[in-house]
């Protein structure tokens, strides 16, 4: 008989692989996709009832470079319906950020970000959306925040991340 | 009550007639919205899972920036409640990362520090005011305004951190819409998402039929219109049923307003004062309907 010298519990097992975890655990029973509340993206039209949604985040050969990630809005729904407590959400946003820091975060994603730290909103000011706040009295919009969030992208990494140069 | 005033971005930015709405009638409700000049963007709650460090000190800052000015924040969106709140949760509850936070806010010149809550309007409306009270200043009853309640996501899960509702069968907004003197209807699939995200990241055809099968779902029902908490919602099922009864064909309309405008409504204010003809999907029926009621 083989005595193994290194026995690793499940608990430590589980630690080290963290989010990951999920796509080993899933029995792909569907339950996450197929009830009939749970998943928007299972609306899809390249997902069936044997290839669900969650199932083609989980079992991705390269999950952080598969495009499908961004249709998740984090709604939680998979977590609270999922009968094995696999989380499946905790490995989407996972593999987003690791799709961040390889570069194959989606473009839309990658712009929204960089509109964020330059201008403190997520979607474009336009002399439109300033022309219809002035006819309703409405006070203009600034970019106040713009030059702290800029340290704070700087501070926090992700100006490197995003190939900005120091100043 | 006073509450620092968070605006969010899609709604100042596309859908500032709401803003207008919001001003005044939770001004009528003895919510005094103070503005911050210097808050940004929550986080949106998708974008930044790419970085989750930079979106929780953007968050902080936010945070930190109310409790300069000692209030709690009231919000108008479901995702700027998501990323505000469960950011204040964490940061609260985590010692080490609030520091390593603070290390990077210090050069901005502001501190987290825990002291603050963040909450959506319609926690406002349901905790702090009281679904009783709204009823109880209802000056134009809503009576046979039949409404189809869509709650959204955000603000239901994860809801440990939320804390607004049962995320798989919510009903506050249903009572919120009933004391309105308005009758919610019960329809299928209603906890289901909007699909802010296949419209944005999938293709359009399955984005289009969520809609489609949410509406006709809403419109099986009998509903004369339908309620949204949260401005993705908001453009999701305005503009987006515009895309999708052209493709799909829908022989019928399902305006979307928002809670705020229904409620100003039922305080009191006409059609032409909650900006209706901002929206894309205009209904005639609905709309003499709510001339009525309000005249």
């Amino acid at each position: 008989m083989i005595e193994l010298v290194l026995r690793t519990d499940y608990v430590s097992t589980d630690e080290a692989k963290g989010p990951r975890r999920a796509a080993e655990i899933c029995l792909q029973c569907g339950v996450c996709c197929v009830v009939k509340h749970s998943c928007h993206a299972q609306y899809g039209l390249q997902f069936t009832p044997n290839h669900t949604y969650v199932y083609d985040c989980l079992g991705a050969e390269e999950p952080a470079e598969n495009p499908n990630l961004w249709l998740c809005v984090s709604c939680h729904k998979c977590e609270e319906v999922c009968p094995y407590e696999v989380s499946p959400i905790r490995f989407i946003e996972a593999m987003k950020a690791e799709a961040f820091r390889n570069g194959s975060v989606h473009q839309v994603i990658l712009d929204e970000v960089n509109q964020i730290v330059t201008t403190g909103y997520a979607f474009p000011l336009t002399s439109a959306s300033e022309r219809q706040r002035a006819n309703l009295g409405l006070s203009p919009l600034g970019s106040q925040a713009a030059a702290e969030l800029a340290v704070i992208a700087r501070r926090s990494g992700l100006a490197d991340k995003r190939g900005e140069e120091k100043p | 009550m006073r509450f620092a005033f968070f605006k969010g971005c899609f709604i100042p930015v596309r859908f500032p007639h709401i803003e207008l709405v919001a001003s005044k009638v939770l001004g009528d409700l003895g919510v005094e919205l103070q503005p911050i000049e210097g808050f940004s963007c929550c986080p949106e709650p998708v974008g930044f899972l790419t970085d989750r460090f930079t979106g929780l000190t953007i968050s902080a800052r936010n945070i930190a920036l109310a409790e300069e000015e000692g209030r709690d924040i009231i919000t108008l969106c479901n995702g700027c409640t998501y990323s505000l709140r469960q950011a204040n949760l964490r940061l609260k509850k985590n010692p080490e990362l609030r520091e390593k936070v603070n290390e990077v806010l210090a050069e901005t010149g502001h501190e987290f520090k825990g002291s603050i809550e963040v909450k959506h309007f319609a926690q406002v409306l349901k905790e702090d005011i009281g679904i009783e009270k709204i009823e109880a200043l209802v000056r134009k009853p809503l009576s046979g305004v039949r409404v189809a309640c869509h709650t959204g996501c955000h603000i239901l899960s994860p809801p440990e951190a939320m804390g607004f509702d049962d995320p798989l069968d919510p009903v506050v907004l249903e009572r919120m819409v009933s004391a309105l003197g308005a009758e919610p209807v019960d329809y299928e699939l209603k906890t289901l998402c909007c699909g802010w995200t296949l419209t944005n990241f999938g293709d359009k055809e399955s984005a289009n039929r969520l809609v489609g099968t949410k509406l006709n779902l809403m419109h099986g029902a009998a509903a004369d219109c339908m309620t949204v908490i949260c401005p993705q919602c908001f453009y999701q099922f305005d503009t987006g049923q515009m895309l999708a009864a052209r493709e799909l064909k829908l022989d019928y309309k399902l305006p979307v307003l928002f809670y705020l405008q229904l409620l100003a409504l039922a305080m009191g204010y006409n059609v032409d004062e909650i900006q209706l003809s901002m929206h894309r999907v205009k209904d005639r029926t609905l709309e003499e309907k709510l001339r009525r009621l309000t005249a």
